[in-house]
This record gives C-alpha cells, structure tokens and sequence, in this order.
C-alpha cells in the first residue's frame, strides 16, 4: 500500500514576533480564565473590562437551581382598567420559548435596575400597542414565577409555557416593577 | 519543567488534521449557535428589537455600543454568516477569520444579552485560527495551490504552537469549570437535576430523568467533577488521555442532548476535543482512509 506523503511541515504564515505575541496574549488568556474560576480578582484589577467579558466564561452551572424561574409580564389595559398577563413571546423573537431570549435576560441580569425596566415597559407597550391595537395597554407589571423543582427521581411534568394564571398555588409570583398609575393613564389617553 | 523543555513542548510537531478539524469546525458550531440571532438580526443588533440603555459603567455592561441601523445589522449578520463559511471551507482563509473573529466580538458586545459562552469563546478561538496555517491542508485555499503547483508536497504536520493552545485551552476550561462547580453547590447540592427543569429541558431530557433512578445523577454528578478538576492531569498522562477523550465525548453528547440551546457548545466543545486529543495513530488513519476515497 503506498504511504500517504512524505512528512512535510506547514509553513507558517505569520512572522516569528506574531506569533510569539500572540503566544503570550493566549497565556494570559488562559491564566484570566482559570483566576477568574477559582475565585482569584486579579483578572478584574489588570484587564479593561471588555477584554476581561471575553476571558467570563467557565463558571458554567456552578450552584443547583432552587426553582425554575419563570419571568412575565402583565399590561395594564386602557380598556378594560386592570392589569392582564402579555404574551410577550412575539416581541423577543430571538429564541422566543427559551430562556436565552432578550426578555428573559434583561429580566435575569436587571430585575433591581429601575433604568433598566423602564427601558423594557416602554419597549413593551411600544411593541404591544403596535401589533394589538385592540388590546392596547398603558403600562407593565414585571413578575417572576419560582417554579417548584420536583424531588430527585420525579421528572415532573414536561417543562412548557402555560399562562401565568393556569400554574398552581404552589408557584409563587415576586413582583419587581410597576408602571406608575400616571404614566398608564396619560399613555392610555394618548392617541393610538 | 525547564524553558528548553517547555519550548520543545510547544514546538513539537502535530498532524495537519488537527488544526483542519478547528478551522472546519470552530467557525460551523459557532454560526449553528449564532442561527437564531442571525435570522433576527433586526432585533438582534438595531433599535428594532430591545437594548439595553448605555449604564455608564455598570458592571454587567462591559461596554455600550449603540444599536445600528437595520440595513447594517443586516449587513454584518451576512458578513458573519459568509466569512464563517469561508473560514470553514479553507477559503481566504486568513481573511475570514480575521473578519469572522471581528464581528463575532462585535455583536457579543453590542448585545450583552445574547452573550453566552459560544460566542464569548469564537472571537478568541477564530484569532487562534488565524495565527496558524489553518488554511494549509482540506480546503480551498490548499486545493488551489495543489492546482497551481501540482509537484509541491502536501503538508502533513505543523509546528505545535497552535495546537498547543488548544489543547491547553481545553485543560483550562475544564479546570477552571471544575473549581467554579466545586467552589459552588456540586459537593453538597445535587446540581444537574435542577438544571434539567427550566426551559433548556428538552423531549430526551424528560425521557431520561424518567428511565434513571435518582442516584444515577449524583454518580453523573461527581464524574463530570473528577473529569473536570483533574483534567490537566488525565490529559498530561498517555494512558488516561484516551479514557478522558471518551468521558468528555459523552459528557458533551448528555449535554447536547439534554439542554437544548447548549447543543452549540456542546457541539463547539466536542469536536475541539476530537481535534486536540484523538490519538495519532487513529487521525494517520482517517488521513490515509481519505487520500484512498480520492484516489481513481
């Protein structure tokens, strides 16, 4: 059978100082990564932070999740005058069942965030108003839903999205932000 | 171990398919995760979809970029979309990883919410790419020069480095991932059970958490400990580097199919094992079994 070629190295491309540069970089690369993990701040006080976003990622899963969260959000109804839950699914369409959406996510990172939120109920009744015109709202409630993790060995029922209104008492429902009453009425009042 | 030593260690020759597989792989697994956004990219990168404001400085906010017109964000998600492909393909192949890591970095910037590991770890994998001669063997750029000097000999190795620091990068990650979970709840908690009931839950999950007895997902939970903490040490050591090649295999293969979205990294993760640490012989193997597929 003949020999598949004779061994021949693969020149480089990059001249020799590249690539040590870039042999040092991965160095402090990998050692940010590692600090980072173990707990060590020193990645913190000797990057800039957008580098040191680059090097955050090996905390993976680290604590048990105590419940499945769930976040949602209800609108306050310029019809009806009370507050009813928004699917708000169709306006995050990235990853829309998931909790990798834009939604899920600013909620994650900035539930305690009033800028934040205020950014997402205006961002809401904008998206709201727009695609429901008869279902037009004035303002938002921003919820969370701590879904019971079944014991260990009982899967439970199959994980999908049902209204907030259809989970059992058992799911409790944190409330992070409100619009203010003012605010609804003077959206409320304003022309479509 | 003395400078010499270490030099030598970088430098030591490794198979050409190795670092073929990344450049194949890296750019495929991180275009499968970015699909999603890709297709919205009007929500993803302009003031179409929802952004965060500029917090001036807030930790979680590494740095503001503003949102950009729809038109650009469509331009730079087909950017992506084409310099990856190239990249993958062998085609231009310095060019695209140099564009792919560029806008990769880009877009995890610009949208902190749809940052995650895949495409926090692209920009600098795709840069690592672009050091080497990725483009020297299984693809176009090396079909073309074949084409242009038929005489010229193939290359079968190439100098370490590159492949060094993947297969360091591996052993960090590992690690480092290890001592986060053994510094958080892994000891004490049973973690992956409560992982598995959120909406990364998929149809295999639930049908498997159905079949294993409890006890199962704390001797799961404490293999993928050891493999992890100790995995500079079972992939320094000749005879438990194939054993750990295997548990990692399907530690990303329970990933990829139990948590939905994560299939990307699990994807991402796998083959840069399958890469970094196949045994030789096997990889002269498949080499071989290739060149005879193409012979007439």
């Amino acid at each position: 059978m003949p020999r598949l070629v004779a061994i021949e190295g693969a020149a480089p491309w990059a001249p020799l100082w590249l690539r040590r540069t870039a042999g040092v970089a991965g160095a402090i690369y990998l050692l940010s990564i590692w600090l980072g993990a173990a707990g060590c701040g020193l990645p913190d006080q000797v990057l800039p932070r957008p580098l040191r976003f680059f090097t955050q990622v090996a905390e993976l899963f680290p604590r048990a999740a105590p419940d499945a969260i769930e976040w949602r959000a209800r609108g306050w109804r310029c019809d009806v005058g009370q507050f009813e839950e928004v699917d708000v699914r169709p306006f995050f369409p990235i990853r829309r069942d998931d909790k990798e959406n834009q939604f899920d996510r600013a909620m994650f990172f900035y539930h305690h965030d009033r800028p934040v939120l205020e950014a997402l109920d205006a961002y809401l009744v904008d998206a709201q108003n727009r695609a429901r015109p008869d279902q037009r709202i004035g303002g938002v409630m921003l919820l969370s839903l701590r879904v019971p993790i079944p014991p260990l060995g009982e899967p439970g029922p199959r994980e999908h999205w049902i209204a907030t209104g259809e989970y059992p008492p058992s799911v409790t429902r944190k409330y992070w932000y409100s619009t203010a009453s003012l605010a609804r009425q003077d959206r409320c009042q304003a022309a479509p | 171990m003395s400078y010499f030593r270490l030099r030598d260690w970088l430098a030591a020759p490794q198979p050409i398919e190795r670092l073929a597989l990344l450049r194949i792989a890296i750019p495929l697994a991180t275009l499968g995760f970015l699909s999603s956004r890709l297709v919205h990219a009007d929500h993803w990168l302009s003031p179409v979809g929802f952004h965060v404001p500029d917090l001036g400085g807030d930790w979680r906010q590494p740095l503001y970029l503003p949102p950009m017109p729809v038109g650009a964000a469509w331009g730079v998600a087909v950017a992506i979309v084409l310099s990856g492909l190239c990249l993958s393909a062998g085609l231009a192949t310095q060019t695209a990883a140099a564009l792919f890591a560029l806008l990769v970095g880009y877009t995890t910037l610009a949208d902190r919410l749809e940052a995650f590991t895949v495409n926090k770890l692209a920009p600098v994998l795709t840069l690592a790419l672009l050091v080497g001669p990725s483009g020297a063997r299984y693809g176009v750029d090396a079909w073309l020069r074949r084409r242009r000097d038929p005489s010229a000999p193939l290359p079968t190795e190439l100098e370490g480095g590159v492949v060094r620091f993947f297969q360091l990068f591996l052993c960090t990650m590992y690690s480092a991932s290890g001592i986060a979970k053994a510094r958080g709840d892994w000891l004490t908690h049973q973690v992956l059970w409560t992982h598995l009931h959120d909406q990364y839950q998929t149809q295999v999950a639930w049908l498997i958490m159905g079949v294993l007895p409890g006890w199962i997902w704390w001797a799961l939970q404490w293999l993928v400990l050891a493999f992890e903490v100790g995995a500079p040490l079972w992939f320094a050591l000749p005879w438990t580097r194939t054993p750990a090649l295997v548990v990692g295999l399907g530690m990303h293969l329970m990933i990829g199919l139990m948590f939905g979205p994560v299939v990307w990294f699990a994807l991402l993760m796998g083959a840069i094992l399958l890469a970094c640490f196949t045994p030789e012989r096997w990889i002269a193997r498949l080499a071989e079994l290739v060149r005879l597929g193409r012979s007439p």
